[in-house]
C-alpha cells in the first residue's frame, strides 16, 4: 500500500515537473522571440534529416546483426522431411526477391527524406504524375510477383496432392496433451466415435469392450443420480433440494440417457460394418511419436475439445486439428534424431543451449541437466491454460529401433484393443484424463 | 443548412457531451481512442514483463492487476492469454477502428468536402455514444474475478464457448460479445454517414476527383465496414447462441470431462470463415485512412503534388475490392481444400501490386520535394517504411506453402505489427500532430513531438524485426512461457531485448500523451493555416463554429495538390483559388 502512494506521488510529481519545465520553455521561447511551434527552421530540418540517414544505418545494420546471429532458420537446421527441404528452397526464392526490394525502397525513402529537406531556397518540383513510370512500378512488382505465384502453388499442390500411400498414424489432440495411435499390421485404423470417448478408452475407439464400458459408466453414473434423486425426495416425493440444482440433476440424467440412446444406435451399424470396427484389433496407442526414417507417413488428426495445432517444426509440417472433422498431412522424415544430434551445427548450437539452460536452471534452484537434440511436436493454436506446455517428443529411427520400440514398449504407456493386453493404468495416469 | 447557428448559446451538455457537432464528435472518438490505447499498450508492456523475465516475480503485476491475475507477482496463464486478448482487441477495434476512423473521417469529411456538418448529426452522436458504451464494456471486463475473454482476439470457438475450457469463456466472454456487438452497430451508423455525407454533400466545385487522398480513404473505408461488419455481427450473434442457447452452430463431436456434448453437425470453421470475412477487409479499414491521411501529409510537406492521384485512387479501390477475396489466407491450415489454398495464395499476393504502386507513389512524392520535417511529416515517413519492411514479409505469409512453416509463430505476430499496427499508429499519430491545430486551435510542442517520434520508430522496430527470427526458429505465438522447450532456450537473450524495447516504446508515450493534453490547454495559438495547406479544412476560423463556415461555404476550383505549381508565386495554391485564364488544372 505505501509502495504504491509512493508510486503515485512520484508519478505525480514528474508530471508537475512536465509542466513547470514545459512553462520555462515556452517562455525563453517567447523571450528569444522565437517562432511557433509550426514552423520549423532551417536548424530543426537538417537535424531531422540527418537523423534519417542515421536510422537508416541503424535499422539496416539491426537487421545484418540479426540475420548473422539468428540466421535465416533460426535454430531448426535442416528440414528433416523430404517436403520439408522444398519449402526451405522456395523460402529462400522468395528472400532473394523480397530483401534486395526491401534495403532499395527503405533506402530510397530514407535518402530522398534526407537529402531533400526544406530550405528557403529551394522549391520543389511539380511532378504530379508519369504514366510511363507508374506502368513500370505496376508491371515490375506483377512479374515478380506472378514468379512467386508460380512456386509457391506448385509447392503448395506438391505437398497438398500427394498421392503416396504412407503408414497411417491417428494424433488425438487434446487439453493439453496428444496420444498417437498407430494403425498396426493392416494400416487401417479401427473407427472411432466420440460418444465412446471415457477414461479407459480416450480416443472413443468402437469395440464390443469399449461399448460395454461405456454403458457400464453411463448406467453407473445414471443410477448414482437416480439414488441421489430418491434419497432427497420426502414422503410425498417432493424433492428436498434447491430447484436449481435438482433440475441440474435432472438435466444431467436426461442427457446421459440421451447419449445412451444414441450409443445404441451405433451398435445396429457396427453389426452391419464390422470389418471397420475390427481394424482397431492392431491398433497400439502411445504418448511418444516414433517415426522410421524414409517411410512415408499419413498423419490423421482429430481433437477431442477444442481446435488445436499439431506443429512438426523440423519437419516443417502443420495443420489445424478440429473437433468434428479429420484432417490429415503426409510427411516422410529423412534425418534420424540421431544423425541430428551428430551434425556440427547441432552440436555447436546446442552446446550454447545447455549453457543458456543450466544457468537459467541454477538461477531458478532446479537441478542442472544436459539438454540434447529431440524432435518435438507442439501445440500451435490458443487452446488454453497449458497450450504452451503441449508436447510430445519425436524420435525418428531406423525400422529395426522402431520395431525393438513398439514390440517391447519399455515404458508401458500404451494401450492396445485385442482383448487381455490391454495395460491401461499409466496410461490413464500419464494422460491425465 | 441553419446559418442563424451562432444565436443559439448551447449548454454544457449539447456542446460537449451530447454534441452533434461532427468537430466535437471526433475529438470525442479521439480522446476516447487514447484512453483506450493507453490500456492497450500498458496490457502488452505487462505481458511482455513474463515474456522476457519468466522467472521473476514482478509486485507491481500484482498491483496493478490484482491477486487473481498475477498471484505473487507471477502472471497467470489464463490471464496471460486474457491479457494478449485484450490487448488486441482494443488495439484493432477500439484504437484503430473506432478511435482512427471515428477521429478523422468525423472531424475532415466534413471540413474537407466543404460541408456544414455530417449528414445525420443525430446518427453521428449515437454512433460515438455506442463507441464509448462498447469501450466501456469492453474494458470493463478486465476487472471481473474470472477474467476477460481469453481465446485470443479472434475468439475461435470452441475455446470460447465453455467456460470449462478456460475461465476467460464465462462473464468476460460475454461481456467481449456483448461490447463488439454495440461497437458493430456504432461503425454501421459511423460508416453510413461517411458514405453519405462525401457523396452527397460535397460543395460546389468539389468533384470526385479534386477530393483529397485523405477523402477517399475514409469513404473505401467506410464501404469496406458498411459490407463486412455485418457479418461479423451475425458470427458473434451465432456465438452467442451456441453459448447460451444450446445450438450448435460452431460445435460437433466434443467432449468435455462430464462427457460427451449433445453438440453435432456444426464446424468451428464456419466460424473462422465468418470472422475472417470481416477480419481481413479490417486490416485495410485499419491502413487506408492511415494511408489517406499520409498521402495527404506527405505532399503538403513536401510542397509537392502527391505523385500519381489518380493511380493512387486506384490502388486503394483495388486493395478495397481484393480484401474481400483474400480472408482464406487465415485459413491455409484449417484442413480446407488445397484447391482453395491456391487460389487465396492468387488473391492475397495480387493485393501486394497496388500496394507497391502506393510505396512507390509516396516515395517519389518526396523526391526533389523541399520537405519539412514536421513531426506529422516524420511519422509519415515512419509509415511508408513500416508499410514496406511489413509489406514484403506479409508476401510470405501469403503463401500457402510457406505459411505451413509460419502459421501462428512469431514471424506472423512481427509481420503483422509492422505492417498494420505501426503504419497505421503512426498514421494516426501523423495525422493528430497534422490537424491538431484544427482540432484545438493550438499547436503541438515540435520538439516533443520530434522525440516522441524518433523513440516510437526505434522502439517499434526493435520490438518487432527480431520477433521474425523468433519465428523463423519456430516459436508458436501466445505462449504464456517458452521455457518448456530447451529448443528455445536460445532466444531468451532475444525476448528480453523485446521486452525492454517495449518497455521503453510504451513509457514514450507519456510523452505524447503530456504533450497532448498540455497543449490543448497552454499550447501557442495556432495560426490560421499552420501547414500552408490547399485543402478547404484550412479556411474555417479557428475558434470553432457550427456550421464550420461562418459565411458561405467557400467553391472549390482545384484539386487539393497544386504545391510549387510553376508560375505561382507562392508555393502552394488553395483549392478555393480559381484557375488562371489559360492554367491546366493538372
Amino acid at each position: 500500500m505505501e509502495g504504491k502512494f509512493i508510486i503515485i506521488i512520484a508519478v505525480a510529481l514528474f508530471f508537475i515537473a512536465l509542466v513547470q519545465l514545459m512553462k520555462i520553455y515556452d517562455l525563453a521561447a517567447k523571450v528569444r522571440g522565437a517562432k511557433s511551434q509550426e514552423k520549423m527552421t532551417r536548424g530543426e530540418n537538417m537535424l531531422m534529416a540527418n537523423l534519417m540517414l542515421v536510422f537508416m544505418v541503424v535499422f539496416f545494420g539491426f537487421i545484418i546483426w540479426l540475420i548473422a546471429k539468428y540466421g535465416a532458420n533460426a535454430g531448426l537446421y535442416k528440414a528433416a522431411s523430404e517436403h520439408g527441404q522444398e519449402l526451405d528452397d522456395l523460402l529462400m526464392i522468395n528472400w532473394y526477391i523480397i530483401l534486395p526490394v526491401f534495403f532499395i525502397t527503405n533506402s530510397l525513402l530514407f535518402i530522398f527524406s534526407w537529402k531533400y529537406y526544406h530550405r528557403e531556397e529551394r522549391k520543389a518540383l511539380y511532378y504530379p504524375h508519369n504514366n510511363k513510370l507508374e506502368l513500370i512500378w505496376t508491371v515490375l512488382p506483377a512479374i515478380a510477383l506472378a514468379i512467386i505465384i508460380v512456386f509457391g502453388i506448385r509447392t503448395w499442390n506438391g505437398i497438398m496432392y500427394n498421392k503416396e500411400e504412407g503408414q497411417v498414424i491417428e494424433v488425438y489432440a487434446y487439453q493439453f496433451g496428444w496420444l498417437v495411435r498407430y494403425a498396426g499390421a493392416d494400416n487401417e485404423l479401427g473407427e472411432a466415435n466420440y460418444k465412446l470417448v471415457s477414461s479407459t478408452n480416450p480416443l472413443g475407439v468402437i469395440t464390443d469392450q469399449s461399448i460395454q464400458d461405456t454403458y457400464n459408466e453411463i448406467d453407473t453414473k445414471v443410477s448414482g443420480i437416480d439414488s441421489e434423486l430418491k434419497e432427497n425426495r420426502n414422503s410425498n416425493g417432493d424433492l428436498l433440494m434447491p430447484k436449481s440444482k435438482a433440475d441440474k440433476k435432472l438435466d444431467e440424467l436426461e442427457r446421459l440417457k440421451r447419449r445412451k440412446y444414441r450409443i445404441e444406435a451405433a451398435i445396429d451399424k457396427r453389426e452391419a460394418n464390422k470389418t471397420a470396427y475390427a481394424s482397431s484389433d492392431d491398433d497400439i496407442v502411445v504418448q511418444e511419436l516414433h517415426l522410421v526414417k524414409g517411410q512415408p507417413y499419413t498423419f490423421i488428426f482429430r481433437s477431442k475439445d477444442v481446435i488445436h495445432c499439431p506443429w512438426l517444426p523440423h519437419f516443417r509440417a502443420q495443420i489445424n486439428s478440429v473437433p468434428g472433422m479429420e484432417t490429415s498431412f503426409k510427411l516422410t522424415p529423412t534425418i534420424t534424431t540421431e544423425e541430428m544430434r551428430n551434425m556440427p551445427e547441432v552440436q555447436e548450437h546446442y552446446k550454447n543451449i545447455n549453457e543458456i539452460h543450466n544457468e537459467r536452471k541454477r538461477r531458478i534452484g532446479e537441478e542442472e541437466e544436459k539438454v540434447l537434440f529431440d524432435y518435438v511436436l507442439l501445440c500451435n493454436k490458443i487452446c488454453g491454460a497449458g497450450h504452451s506446455n503441449m508436447q510430445i517428443k519425436v524420435v525418428v529411427e531406423t525400422q529395426e529401433e522402431f520395431e525393438n520400440w513398439i514390440e517391447n514398449n519399455g515404458d508401458k504407456k500404451r494401450l492396445t484393443f485385442s482383448g487381455q493386453e490391454v495395460n491401461w493404468s499409466e496410461t490413464k495416469e500419464q494422460a491425465s484424463l | 443548412m441553419a446559418h442563424d447557428h451562432h444565436h443559439h448559446k448551447e449548454s454544457f451538455i449539447t456542446k460537449y457531451i451530447f454534441s452533434q457537432d461532427h468537430k466535437m464528435i471526433g475529438k470525442q472518438y479521439l480522446l476516447t481512442a487514447i484512453f483506450m490505447g493507453a490500456i492497450g499498450i500498458t496490457l502488452s508492456a505487462l505481458f511482455r514483463m513474463k515474456l522476457g523475465w519468466p522467472d521473476t516475480q514482478f509486485s507491481i503485476l500484482e498491483s496493478i492487476l490484482g491477486s487473481d491475475a498475477a498471484p505473487d507477482g507471477m502472471l497467470d496463464s489464463n490471464w496471460y492469454l486474457g491479457l494478449v486478448t485484450l490487448h488486441g482487441t482494443i488495439m484493432v477495434f477500439f484504437v484503430l477502428t473506432g478511435g482512427l476512423s471515428g477521429t478523422f473521417s468525423n472531424l475532415l469529411i466534413p471540413l474537407q468536402v466543404g460541408a456544414r456538418d455530417m449528414a445525420s448529426g443525430l446518427l453521428n452522436m449515437i454512433a460515438y455514444w455506442l463507441f464509448f458504451i462498447s469501450s466501456v464494456l469492453m474494458a470493463a471486463s478486465l476487472f471481473i474475478e474470472t477474467g476477460p475473454a481469453m481465446a485470443g482476439w479472434t475468439v475461435y470457438p470452441p475455446l470460447s464457448v465453455l467456460e470449462e475450457f478456460q475461465p476467460g469463456s464465462g462473464l468476460g466472454m460475454t461481456l467481449w460479445l456483448l461490447s463488439m456487438t454495440v461497437f458493430i452497430a456504432s461503425s454501421l451508423l459511423g460508416g453510413i454517414n461517411y458514405i453519405v455525407t462525401i457523396l452527397n454533400l460535397r460543395t460546389k466545385g468539389m468533384s470526385m476527383t479534386r477530393l483529397p487522398l485523405t477523402i477517399w480513404a475514409f469513404f473505401i473505408t467506410a464501404i469496406l465496414g458498411v459490407l463486412s461488419f455485418p457479418v461479423l455481427l451475425s458470427a458473434a450473434v451465432l456465438l452467442l447462441m451456441d453459448r447460451g442457447f444450446g445450438t450448435s452452430f460452431y460445435m460437433s463431436d466434443i467432449v468435455t470431462s462430464s462427457g460427451a456434448l449433445d453438440a453435432t453437425g456444426g464446424s468451428p470453421i464456419l466460424y473462422e470463415h465468418l470472422f475472417w470475412f470481416l477480419g481481413h477487409p479490417e486490416v485495410y479499414i485499419i491502413l487506408l485512412p492511415a494511408l489517406g491521411m499520409t498521402s495527404e501529409i506527405i505532399s503538403t510537406c513536401s510542397r509537392k503534388p502527391i505523385f500519381g492521384y489518380r493511380a493512387m485512387i486506384g490502388s486503394m479501390l483495388a486493395i478495397g475490392f481484393l480484401s474481400f477475396i483474400v480472408w482464406g489466407h487465415h485459413m491455409f491450415l484449417t484442413g480446407m481444400n488445397p484447391f482453395l489454398g491456391g487460389v487465396f495464395t492468387f488473391t492475397t499476393l495480387l493485393i501486394a501490386i497496388p500496394s507497391a504502386v502506393k510505396a512507390f507513389n509516396y516515395i517519389t512524392t518526396i523526391w526533389k520535394g523541399n520537405v519539412m520535417l514536421t513531426p506529422a511529416m516524420l511519422f509519415c515517413i515512419g509509415s511508408v517504411s513500416t508499410f514496406i519492411s511489413g509489406g514484403v514479409t506479409g508476401i510470405i505469409l501469403a503463401d500457402s506453402a510457406l505459411d505451413i512453416s509460419q502459421h501462428d509463430t512469431y514471424f506472423v505476430v512481427g509481420h503483422f505489427h509492422i505492417v498494420m499496427g505501426m503504419t497505421a499508429i503512426l498514421g494516426m499519430f501523423a495525422g493528430i500532430y497534422h490537424w491538431f491545430p484544427k482540432m484545438y486551435g493550438k499547436s503541438m510542442n515540435k520538439r516533443m513531438g520530434m522525440v516522441h517520434f524518433w523513440i516510437t520508430i526505434v522502439t517499434g522496430y526493435g520490438v518487432f524485426l527480431p520477433m521474425h527470427f523468433l519465428g523463423e526458429g519456430g516459436l508458436p505465438r501466445r505462449y504464456y512461457e517458452n521455457t518448456n522447450f530447451p529448443m528455445f532456450d536460445h532466444f531468451l537473450d532475444l525476448n528480453i531485448m523485446i521486452s525492454i524495447f517495449a518497455t521503453i516504446g510504451v513509457l514514450a508515450q507519456v510523452i505524447f500523451f503530456f504533450n497532448f493534453f498540455y497543449s490543448i490547454f497552454r499550447g501557442p495559438k495556432a495560426s490560421l493555416n499552420p501547414w500552408n495547406a490547399n485543402t478547404l479544412e484550412w479556411t474555417t476560423p479557428i475558434e470553432h463554429v457550427h456550421g464550420n463556415w461562418i459565411g458561405e461555404i467557400p467553391t472549390v476550383h482545384r484539386w487539393p495538390y497544386d504545391y510549387s505549381k510553376p508560375g505561382k508565386e507562392q508555393d502552394f495554391v488553395p483549392q478555393t483559388v480559381p484557375l488562371d485564364d489559360n492554367e491546366e488544372e493538372h
